[in-house]
């Protein structure tokens, strides 16, 4: 019986780790096929004769090593300001507690981005900042910022004040203490929230659509929509840019694995 | 010149008032154990003479200086957390070396402060651990080199023992005395354990409420308690109390059914008619199985055998009398005695203020 349950629990596991990974596979396959290929029915699985075409027509004929840099340089930038402001206001806001001042930071979140696109296109716009990846970056350290606020005043509120009362005493300043003992043990949350962060402005749609009108702004997620075209859709360039643009995502991933699980549980155990 | 003066510092919490015109002296050298119950203000008093705290009115001088609203490190003082509070992701070396660092001391220099200190705790050989791969004893004992490895301007101890287990807090306790007399650095200790305000101070302040209710030589304050609150406080188990009155003609304190013969000095102390508090602590309580003159009846509670002496509660009269006596005195439930208290070892209290009036 036993055995039967682990029989049917690993089939279900089966079954789900192949209904996720699946899709992974058709879009990575698309990606090496030739048109011909793309739609055969009964579906090429693995017998297709691979292309590198529409990478380097992704590459050459597209912009898309222009759309990488810019996908890059926004969410990067956008995640260090809003871990180094977020991290700055939580810490404060964990040890100088001021009732409801956190959930007022939140709750700029709690509203659906759609809405504030007019006024915030208007702003750009009077600040000279359309089409420019300095847009990018300030929008999403905007709207990071909350989520960093947010998640760091918890770690931090597991910390017990010991330590860095401790390191005052041993001759610190506050920032002293917190640099040199608070941070370095909140690293791995650090990692989690960063990661949270570049993921969020990496995949970032809507925004980076109303800023972008020239290839100069255009991010990954844009630019690889922009592949619709009113007469028909290049599901082989998209596949392509597709596969480029999960690919940092997930070295990044397995990069920061080990510190964001543990980021994940911090606290959960008392030290 | 490392005096540390407190002067009438306040401090509030909300509603709280955890220090009310509060002054305290310490002398230069001195070990001074701060006493008191939770919550009566005493980590708060250390709090403010670290700089962890702000008082609301009041000044802190060390020496002639006043350092009333000097940072932390300014102060230049070693504080010992009750948590230990080490850092995690620094080895017992860095740990020990942290107060150096800070102060920009040359490597070599530092190096060998910071082995030195560690060889007088007996850390020599776990320099490189982490301190989650310590005993509890082992993380008191970084924490105490990391406050000896430099020469502050006074040790504070915030109840430093008390997450140790009992037989270890007694080693510890006699080791940081002798450390305390080694250093000659002026030392604030803030307990709520009596044994250790007992015997680690030179001084001993007992604390209520935010204000200070004596100050003095441990010994002292034992026998001489000023009011009631410290009387009760000090001493396990703990002082017994009967409230009743001075019947002068009769020469004795009433209470209910019980009666205490006084001497003269008393009467004249005490007032005829006044409404006292007699208290009388558990060691000078006689207890006989026999009737003697003045004796007065009661029946065992209960007895309680500590091996080296024996702790009865007597039930007399309407009180039940905590006593102390010799291991050899085996008493069964109910069994009848007799008790008497020493008369040279009375103590008066004025029982609506709790003022002590003898001796």
């Amino acid at each position: 019986m036993n055995k039967l349950g682990k029989l049917g629990g690993t089939a279900a596991l089966a079954v789900a780790v192949l209904a996720t990974l699946l899709p992974l596979y058709w879009l990575a396959t698309l990606s090496l096929k030739r048109e011909v290929d793309q739609f055969a029915v009964p579906p090429l699985w693995v017998s297709f004769q691979p292309t590198w075409a529409h990478y380097s027509d992704i590459f050459v004929n597209r912009n898309f090593g222009r759309y990488l840099w810019n996908s890059a340089a926004a969410a990067s930038v956008s995640t260090l300001l809003a871990l180094a402001m977020g991290t700055a206001a939580a810490y404060s806001l964990a040890r100088r507690p001021r009732p409801g001042l956190a959930f007022w930071i939140l709750s700029t979140r709690m509203f659906p981005p759609v809405v504030s696109i007019v006024p915030l296109f208007l702003m750009l716009r009077w600040a000279g900042l359309l089409d420019s990846i300095a847009a990018l970056m300030l929008l999403y350290t905007a709207f990071n910022l909350p989520f960093v606020v947010w998640m760091m005043r918890g770690f931090f509120q597991e910390l017990p004040p010991d330590l860095e009362e401790a390191a005052m005493m041993d001759g610190q300043t506050r920032l002293g203490a917190l640099w040199r003992v608070v941070l370095p043990l909140v690293r791995p949350a650090l990692a989690a929230t960063a990661a949270f962060c570049l993921v969020i402005a990496w995949n970032e749609f809507l925004f980076a659509l109303i800023v972008a009108q020239t290839d100069q702004a255009m991010t990954l997620p844009v630019g690889i929509a922009g592949r619709v075209t009113q007469y028909e859709i290049k599901w082989g360039a998209m596949s392509a840019a597709g596969v480029v643009a999960m690919l940092p995502v997930f070295l990044f991933a397995a990069l920061m694995q080990k510190h964001m699980v543990r980021g994940l549980s911090l606290g959960a155990v008392k030290g | 010149m490392t005096q540390i003066r407190l002067e009438r510092l306040s401090k509030r919490f909300g509603a709280t008032l955890a220090l009310r015109d509060f002054s305290l002296d310490i002398e230069e050298s001195e070990f001074l154990v701060l006493l008191g119950p939770s919550g009566c203000g005493k980590t708060t008093c250390l709090r403010t003479l670290a700089g962890l705290e702000q008082p609301d009115s009041g000044r802190i001088l060390l020496g002639e200086r006043d350092i009333t609203g000097l940072e932390p490190r300014q102060r230049d003082m070693a504080m010992v957390f009750q948590s230990y509070a080490l850092y995690p992701h620094l080895n017992v070396f860095e740990n020990i070396a942290f107060p150096l660092l800070v102060r920009k001391l040359e490597a070599p220099e530092a190096d060998r402060r910071v082995r030195e200190a560690a060889a007088r705790l007996d850390l020599a050989g776990l320099l490189e651990r982490r301190p989650r791969e310590l005993s509890g004893g082992q993380r008191q004992r970084v924490a105490l080199a990391r406050a000896i490895v430099r020469r502050p301007n006074a040790f504070l101890f915030d109840e430093p023992l008390s997450n140790l287990d009992a037989k270890l807090r007694v080693d510890m306790r006699a080791e940081l005395k002798r450390l305390q007399h080694e250093l000659g650095v002026t030392s604030l200790y803030v307990t709520h354990d009596q044994a250790e305000a007992m015997t680690l101070g030179r001084r001993l302040a007992v604390m209520k409420d935010g204000v200070l209710a004596q100050v003095g030589p441990p010994e002292e304050v034992y026998s001489r308690p000023a009011n009631q609150f410290v009387a009760g406080f000090l001493g396990s188990p703990a002082m017994n109390f009967l409230a009743g009155r001075v019947d002068g003609g009769a020469r004795r304190f009433v209470s209910g059914a019980l009666a205490v013969p006084l001497t003269a000095e008393h009467l004249e102390r005490l007032g005829d008619g006044a409404p006292v508090t007699l208290g009388v602590r558990p060691e000078n309580v006689e207890v006989e199985r026999q009737s003697g003159d003045g004796w007065l009846p009661g029946r065992v509670w209960v007895s309680e055998s500590m091996g080296n002496e024996n702790l009865l509660v007597v039930e007399a009269g309407e009180y039940r009398v905590r006593c102390r006596t010799a291991p050899e005195m085996r008493l069964e439930f109910e069994a009848p005695v007799w008790i008497r208290f020493r008369p040279d070892r009375l103590h008066f209290f004025d029982t609506s203020s709790g003022r002590a009036l003898w001796p």
